[in-house]
Formats: structure tokens, sequence, C-alpha cells
């Protein structure tokens, strides 16, 4: 298990001053940032640009050193032992780095294969497999700078995996992918998780992505970790008001009229918005119940009734806003 | 010892310089041999009348002018070239965006550069070799050639070229700048090693600072191995001198490239 308990990280930056000299300044990049990653769960580490997620993710990952905090990586001191960690992590980065242009896809994986010390026999199976596993088996040996974007980032995937790692860390895996590339990606990271057991650290700036894969979502604001659950849990702790959709088997509309008076009879304080035929109730109670009696009372057939539950962009926005607010 | 590292890299930079070494390239460190003679047989011949003061007899043992200065020159290829590369390995991989790959592995940095030598070797020394036979037909020669003097002075010299190669490694990644750096220590090596002629000439004050960079002692050993039939023994001096300093300039540029790697990596964060 990775544990991290208050980390921060302060660089020191030159900014110009009033004289000629450049004047020193501590920026603190991450404040006191707690978190856990077990191994089999998609963790993801959600924020705005300048959040502070990849200056964490660097430090879990022992490319950067916290200035302040302890992190355990399976209760070894990480900070004192990054050798020890480094055998056990690969990172993934989104764009179009960390792989040799010049090599051909099964050359790249034979370095880092070297680089790693993966022993020769292991090794030429793994290439094999991990080539079969992102779909690279037919073009191992063709040249990465002929590769496509997609291609080269289902390369970065099996080079991350070269050492068999018990955890990845995954920064913005998908940033710039089309949409088939980025599923069949998605679809990669969970099958790690879930069938092979990698403890995988994510961060993205796609809700729906973080939304779909992850067991535990960080929010991270200016440096600190503003706020931690399932996309519901943020969800429930962010919006008290439930929103409703209902339409009906009304060509007149005076079925929805009427609907839409008995809701605000019952409920002043709730806000009835019609569009297009279809009613959006948001309130603080559940309406389902309500609606579905003054259905039945009026003789009003449902053509469709279902809750919106809020999704992650709509929580992250109300969480950054409120972040703001209180400062 | 498996040699992983080493192997990986050594096979690595092969693939890449085989594939894109710009032939313009190979063409340009030829040239760059070429003039070099060609502007030393015009000093020697045309302004210096082919004279040479006896003190420059007494200080190199040779009166060979064109073979002093063309296999200084060919020293200073190596140099350059085994520098060059070697001391940008890190920053080239900064610039291709392996880096943080390769610093997130647990590998062995000796053999890390220690293969990018090796592969800078195998290129420079074919190079030399043809910049050698180009400066045949100007006044290169190895008549006094101890084959054994010049093996141990080779290899003596990598080491101390490996070293100096450390320390620019590390000036280059901590200012991320490439040219300035490399050519200011080459301008200044050009100058006060002895390359096209004698350290001798300049102020003693200077010379004791030279007496520092290995590479003077290196240039030193191939020309005494080279024109004057030296053997290493014969040497043994300038030889040990040149390995204790190489070892010094070693240990100081991997313990100085240790927080250079780190801060590079807080400056592409910070």
């Amino acid at each position: 298990m990775i544990k991290a308990e208050n980390l921060s990280k302060n660089y020191v930056v030159k900014v110009k001053g009033s004289s000629l000299l450049r004047e020193k300044r501590t920026v603190q990049a991450v404040k006191n940032v707690t978190m856990e990653i077990e191994k089999g769960q998609i963790v993801g580490l959600l924020g705005v640009n300048g959040a502070g997620k990849t200056t964490t993710i660097k430090m879990l990952s022992t490319l950067l050193e916290p200035t302040e905090g302890v992190y355990l990586f399976d209760g070894i001191d990480a900070i004192a032992h990054p050798m020890e960690v480094k055998r056990k992590i690969n990172m993934i980065a989104g764009g179009e780095r960390m792989l040799y242009w010049r090599l051909t896809a099964r050359e790249n994986l034979w370095y880092y294969g070297q680089i790693y010390g993966v022993p020769p026999k292991a090794l030429r199976q793994r290439m094999e497999e991990l080539l079969a596993l992102v779909g690279l088996s037919e073009y191992a040996d063709v040249p990465v700078e002929t590769f496509s974007k997609g291609m080269k980032q289902r390369l970065q995937i099996a080079r991350g995996l070269v050492n068999d790692p018990d955890y990845l860390f995954l920064d913005e895996p998908t940033i710039g992918l089309d949409a088939v590339v980025s599923r069949q990606l998605r679809g990669h990271i969970r099958y790690l998780a879930r069938d092979k057991e990698k403890g995988i650290l994510l961060t993205s700036h796609y809700m729906g992505e973080m939304e779909e894969l992850c067991d535990v979502i960080y929010v991270m604001q200016e440096g600190r970790i503003i706020q931690k659950g399932t996309a519901l849990q943020l969800a429930a702790s962010v919006f008290d008001r439930k929103k409703f959709l209902v339409e009906l088997y009304d060509t007149e509309g005076s079925g929805t009229e009427r609907l839409k008076q008995e809701i605000l009879k019952s409920d002043p304080e709730a806000v009835v918005e019609e569009k297009s035929g279809e009613l959006t109730i948001t309130g603080k109670r559940d309406f389902s119940y309500r609606i579905a009696e003054i259905c039945s009372k009026n003789g009003l057939l449902i053509r469709k009734l279902y809750e919106k539950e809020p999704n992650l962009e709509d929580t992250i926005l109300r969480i950054s806003s409120e972040g703001r607010a209180e400062e | 010892m498996e040699l992983r590292v080493l192997k990986g890299t050594l096979i690595k930079n092969l693939l890449i310089q085989y594939r894109a070494y710009p032939v313009s390239f190979l063409v340009g460190n030829l040239l760059t041999g070429i003039y070099t003679s060609v502007g030393a047989w015009f000093l020697y011949h045309l302004m210096f009348r082919g004279k040479l003061s006896s003190d420059f007899v007494e200080m190199t043992g040779t009166a060979d002018y064109m073979s002093y200065v063309i296999s200084g020159c060919l020293v200073y290829l190596f140099v350059t070239r085994t520098c060059l590369n070697v001391s940008r390995s890190l920053i080239t991989e900064l610039r291709e965006g392996t880096y943080e790959s390769l610093m997130i592995a647990p590998f062995r940095r000796a053999e890390y550069f220690l293969g990018n030598m090796l592969v800078q070797t195998v290129t420079t020394s074919l190079e030399v070799l043809v910049s050698a036979a180009a400066g045949i037909p100007f006044g290169l020669r190895f008549t006094g050639m101890n084959a054994a003097g010049f093996l141990g002075s080779m290899l003596l010299s990598l080491y101390a070229f490996f070293a100096v190669s450390m320390v620019l490694g590390c000036i280059m990644l901590y200012t991320r700048d490439t040219y300035i750096s490399q050519n200011t220590l080459f301008i200044f090596l050009f100058l006060v090693c002895g390359i096209t002629f004698p350290a001798e000439y300049l102020p003693v004050w200077l010379q004791r600072i030279t007496d520092w960079i290995p590479v003077k002692g290196a240039v030193s050993l191939i020309r005494g191995s080279t024109l004057l039939g030296k053997d290493l023994k014969d040497m043994a001096g300038t030889a040990v001198w040149v390995f204790g300093i190489s070892t010094v300039t070693l240990a100081a540029g991997f313990l100085m490239m240790r927080k250079t790697e780190k801060h590079a990596l807080e400056k592409m964060e910070g």
C-alpha cells in the first residue's frame, strides 16, 4: 500500500525584483497531502491546472523529493529508499514523451527492460505479451516516429508495464487522443487494476474518465486536498438538491402544465422548468413519489421519469467555486 | 556483473546514431580536421617559413611541427566529440522527453554514461582515423610510434575525457545550455592544453591552473607515444598525474550529477 502523510513540496523560484538581480521566493506547490493507494485500486487525482496534481504524482513516483511529510511504500520509507520504490513502480504520461522515436516499439521495450534489469528470458516473453496487450505486435519492428499518437500512447502503456510494477502513475494518459483510442486505453487501465491487481493513481482533465474508472477521487486545489470520495459521494457532499426529469404522453401540453402547477402547489420552493415538453424539477425533496401520485390521480401517462445525478464535472466546478469563495 | 544498462545504452545509441546520424555532420567533422591541417600548413610554411625556434624543440622534443599540430588537433577532435556527446546525453533525454522515464528507473548511472562513452569512442575513432589519413598529405608522420605506449595513453586519455564530460554534463544539465558551456570549454581547452602550441608558452600562473585539467596531460601522453616513441613507463609521472586528477574530476562529476539530476527534475516543475 502507498501511504502518504502530509506531503509538502516547496520550490525556490527566481522572480524579477526592483533591482537587476532576481529575488528568490519559496512557493509551496503542494501542502500537506495525505492519501492512500491500495493494490487493485484506481485512485483519481482531480484539480484545475496548477492545483498540484503533477507535483504530487512526481513525489509519489520518487521523481521529486518532498520537502516535508512521510511517504510509506509497502511499509518502506520511500524518501530514504527511493531505489527500492523505483523497482516497483512506473509512470505513464500523456502526450508523446517517454519513448525513443528513432527506435522501434520492440527496441524501446528492450531498452527499458535493460535499465530495469529484467532478466533476458523474462523480458523476451514480457515484450511479446505487452505488444499483444496493446495491439502493437504487428508494428513491433516499426520505428516509433512513424506511429500515430494513439499508437505511441499504447506503446507507453507497454513501456510502463515492462518492469511489471505493483503501482502505476498515470499522468493524463488520454490527453489528445480520440474517443476510440481513449476508450481502449480506459479498458487497459481497468484491466490492469481489476485483473492484474495494480494500484493506479490517475490524473486527468476528463471528468467522465475519472468517474468511469476511479474507486476513490481526491480533489486538489491550490496544492491541497480539499475533498475525497467516490464520484457519488463527492456529488452528495456538494449538492443538497435533487433534480428530476419527467416527460408525459401529452401532445396538447395541458397535462404537463397541470403537473407543473401541482408540484409547485405541494412545494413552493421547488424550481420547475419546461423545455420541449420535458419538465426539470429541482428541490430538496424526493419528488418521484409525488410525481407518480399526481399523474395517477389525474390520469396522466408518464413517458419517462428519472433522477438526474450531478456529474463529476458539475461537482468539481462547484467544489472549486466554493473553495475560492471561502478564501 | 551483468552490465545490462551499459549494454542497453550502447546498443540504443548505436541504433539511434545509425538511423539518425546526418552525413553532413560526418563531413563537417572531417572538414574541421582538414581545415585545421590546412591552417597549420599555411602558418608553418607561409608565415614561419618552415622555421621553428629552438625552445619549441626543447619543449616538445620534436622539430616536426606539422605532426605536432595535426596530432594535437586529432586529440582535440576526440575530446570535443566524446565530451560533447557524453555531456549532452542527459540534456538530450530531457529535450526529447525521455528524461523522466529514465529517472524513474533504478538504473546505474556509471553504466549509462559509460555506454554513451563507448558508442562515442567507436564513432569518433572512425572519424579521427579518416581525419588522420587526411592529415598525411600535410605532413602528419607517426615515425616514432610506440604501439603499447599509444594504447596505454589512449585508455588513460579516454578516462580523462570521460571525467571532463561528467563535469561538463552537470553544467549543461544545470544551466540547460549546451552551446555556450560547451563552446567556452572547448575554446579554453584548445588554447591552454597544448593543442597547437606548447603550453609552456603560456604564463606560468596559467600553466599551473591548466595542469589540473586532465586533457592537457592526455595530449602530452598521446604525443609522447605517437611522435616520440615513448612507453607509458617513460611518461609515468604524467600518466599517474592524469589518472589521479581524472579520478578526482570523475568523482566530483558523479557527485555533482546526483544533485544536478534532482535540480533538473525540480526545474521542470517549479
